[in-house]
C-alpha cells in the first residue's frame, strides 16, 4: 500500500515552499492548485505577448549571499536550492512623500538614519532605540495583540516620522486597518528598512519555473485546474480531501494555504470562530503602465515611491472605490544591474474598497458587467493623474496599460474579498480544531514572498516533519 | 560504520545543507552551530538527512549530543553500527 500523502492546498508561494520541504526528505506530498498555473498572489499572466507579473513589485528581506542568517539564506538553505546561482538586483533607493516632508531609503539603514537626524532631529536618538529594540524582539513567539502606534510614540515624538514609517510597511503587508500589531511592525521594518528591497534576474515566472522544477524533481506531485471542493473529516482528522470533479484523495495530513476564510469554506469548524473574524478589509486597485524605456530619463529614479497626499494619514479600506490620495509607485526597472530592455513599466497601487466595487458587478465569474468597466477605466485614468502629480506626467508615452482590481485579485487568488494581506487574526502556530490540519501562509502571520515561504517551511518543519 | 565513515557522513550531510560551509577546517569538539553560522532549522536538516538515509529516529531530547562533530560521532556510533 503507497503511504498517504501530505496534500497542500494551493500552489502559491507558501504552498511551493511547504511542498518542496517535505518531498526534500523523500515524502509523498501532493499540491493542489485550482488554476492553470501557480504562483497564487505572485504570477504572471500575458497580454499582448508581454509577459505581467502580479503582486511582485520588490521582494523584501535582501540578504548578501554570505550572510548566512538573515531570513533569505535560510530559506534557500531549507529549501536545498542554491543560494550562488540566484541574482539578485538591489534596489536603487525608495522615498516616502507626504505634504511637507519626505523620507529616502535604500538597503543601507544609514541613509534613513541621516535622513531622520537631518529632518526630524528630535527623533534621531529614538530611532536609535527603536532599532535596537526591533533587533531585540523575537515576533515569532505567541504575544498578545500591541498597538504599533502607541510603541512608536513612545520612541518617536514626531507623529509624522511614526506615520511616515508606518506607510510603507503597512502597504507591504498589515492586514488590519488604522493600526499594526507590534510583531507584524518588527517583521516589515526588518523586512524593508533593516534588509531591504530586491528582485531575482529574471521574472516571477523564471522563480515560480525553478521552484517547481525543483520540487518535480524531488518526487512531489503537482495537480493543476484541481479544485477543492470539500474536506472529510472522521473524529478530529481529516481523512480526504474531495474535489470539485468528484474524485476523493486520502490524506495522511492537509496544509491549507487558502487563507482562513477559504478553509472555513471547506471546512466551518475547522477554527474557532466565525469566518467574518477572518476577513481582512484591505485590498488595492493597481494599474500597470507600460512605456518606452528613454521616458524613464525624465521621471525620479526611484524602486518605490510610498505618497499620501492627505492632511491626516490613515490606513483602511477607504469610502469611495478606490483612494487616490495614498499610493505606491513603483518602477520595476529601477534595480541595480538589471539587462536594458526597450519598455518599461510604472505600477501604481491605492487602497480600494471591495464592497463597493462588488456592488458594480455582482456575478462572480463570466463577463464583468458595463458599469464595472467603466469604473475600471476611470481608476485608470485618476491613478495616471494622481501618479503624474508625484513624479511628472507621463500621459503621451504610454504603450499599454492595464488594471486590476479587488474582484480581480478576489478571481485569480483564493483571497476572499481581495485581501491580498489576508485576515487580521493571525493563526500564528498553524493549528486548527483538527489533529492534522495546519494553516500556512498569509493567514499563518508571515508576509511578502520571502516571509510566506518561511511560513510554508516553518509548518512543515514543525507539525509534519 | 566506523567512527571515521561516520565522521565522513556528517561533514557531506553539512556540505550538502550549506553549499557555502567551510568543512576542512571543523575543530571536532567545538560546537558545529558556531563555526558553521547554522540556524536550529539547519540542525533539524542533519536528523532528517539521517533519517531519510538510515531509517533511525532521533528523539528531540537527544540533539543536543549533535552539538559538535565529535559528539554526533559518539552518539551515532551505537545506531549505526550495522550499516
Amino acid at each position: 500500500m503507497v503511504a498517504r500523502p501530505l496534500i497542500i492546498l494551493g500552489g502559491g508561494l507558501s504552498g511551493l515552499a511547504a511542498g518542496i520541504r517535505h518531498a526534500r526528505f523523500g515524502l509523498p506530498t501532493v499540491i493542489l492548485e485550482r488554476h492553470h498555473r501557480i504562483g497564487g498572489l505572485n504570477s504572471y499572466y500575458y497580454r499582448h505577448g508581454q509577459l505581467f507579473e502580479t503582486g511582485l513589485h520588490a521582494m523584501t528581506n535582501f540578504a548578501p549571499r554570505r550572510a548566512k542568517s538573515r531570513p533569505l539564506n535560510i530559506l534557500f538553505r531549507q529549501l536545498k536550492l542554491s543560494r550562488k546561482s540566484f541574482i539578485t538586483h538591489e534596489q536603487v533607493g525608495s522615498e516616502v512623500v507626504f505634504p511637507d516632508q519626505a523620507l529616502r531609503f535604500t538597503n543601507d539603514i544609514d541613509l534613513l538614519r541621516a535622513e531622520i537626524s537631518h529632518k526630524f532631529p528630535a527623533s534621531a536618538a529614538g530611532f536609535e532605540s527603536l532599532i535596537s529594540a526591533v533587533r531585540d524582539y523575537d515576533p515569532f513567539l505567541p504575544r498578545p495583540v500591541l498597538s504599533s502606534r502607541r510603541r512608536l510614540s513612545v520612541f518617536l515624538p514626531d507623529l509624522l516620522l511614526v506615520d511616515m514609517l508606518l506607510w510603507p510597511l503597512m502597504v507591504y503587508g498589515n492586514s488590519q486597518e488604522h493600526d499594526m500589531d507590534w510583531s507584524q511592525f518588527v517583521i516589515m521594518f526588518q523586512a524593508l528598512f533593516l534588509e531591504g528591497f530586491f528582485r531575482p534576474a529574471g521574472t516571477i515566472k523564471d522563480f515560480l519555473d525553478l521552484l517547481l522544477a525543483h520540487y518535480l524533481s524531488l518526487g512531489g506531485k503537482m495537480r493543476l485546474e484541481a479544485e477543492v471542493s470539500a474536506l472529510t473529516v472522521q473524529n478530529r482528522e481529516v481523512k480526504a480531501v474531495r474535489l470539485s470533479s468528484g474524485e476523493e484523495m486520502r490524506a495522511d495530513k492537509v496544509i491549507s494555504t487558502l487563507g482562513a476564510p477559504a478553509t472555513m469554506a471547506l471546512l466551518a469548524d475547522s477554527l474557532p470562530g466565525c469566518p467574518a473574524d477572518y476577513q481582512g478589509r484591505m485590498s488595492f486597485v493597481e494599474s500597470i503602465f507600460v512605456l518606452p524605456a528613454a521616458a524613464l530619463e525624465a521621471l525620479p529614479k526611484r524602486t518605490c515611491i510610498f505618497y499620501n497626499n492627505h492632511r491626516r494619514f490613515d490606513y483602511c479600506r477607504p469610502a469611495e472605490l478606490v483612494d487616490y490620495g495614498l499610493g505606491v509607485i513603483n518602477f520595476p526597472a529601477n534595480f541595480k544591474g538589471l539587462p536594458p530592455h526597450d519598455t518599461a513599466q510604472i505600477r501604481v497601487t491605492h487602497p480600494a474598497n471591495y464592497r463597493l466595487w462588488r456592488q458594480l458587478d455582482r456575478g462572480r465569474g463570466g463577463k464583468r458587467s458595463s458599469a464595472y468597466k467603466a469604473a475600471k477605466a476611470e481608476a485608470v485614468a485618476r491613478c495616471q493623474a494622481a501618479a503624474g502629480e508625484i513624479i511628472g506626467n507621463f500621459p503621451e508615452n504610454i504603450v499599454y496599460q492595464d488594471t486590476f482590481t479587488p474582484l480581480t485579485i478576489e478571481r485569480y487568488s483564493a483571497k476572499a474579498q481581495g485581501a491580498v494581506y489576508g485576515s487580521p487574526l493571525k493563526i500564528k502556530d498553524g493549528r486548527t480544531n483538527y489533529d492534522n490540519l495546519f494553516v500556512a501562509g498569509t493567514d499563518q502571520g508571515y508576509l511578502g514572498i520571502v516571509g510566506a515561504m518561511l511560513s510554508g517551511v516553518t509548518m512543515v518543519n514543525q507539525h509534519i516533519l | 560504520m566506523t567512527r571515521d565513515e561516520i565522521n565522513a557522513v556528517i561533514l557531506e550531510i553539512i556540505a550538502d545543507i550549506d553549499e557555502d560551509a567551510e568543512t576542512t577546517d571543523i575543530n571536532a569538539d567545538e560546537p558545529l552551530r558556531d563555526q558553521l553560522d547554522l540556524d536550529s532549522m539547519d540542525f533539524l536538516d542533519i536528523v532528517m538527512e539521517l533519517r531519510k538515509r538510515y531509517k533511525i529516529q532521533i528523539p528531540e531530547e537527544d540533539y543536543p549530543q549533535l552539538a559538535s562533530l565529535s559528539s554526533c560521532v559518539n552518539y551515532l556510533e551505537s545506531k549505526l553500527k550495522d550499516f
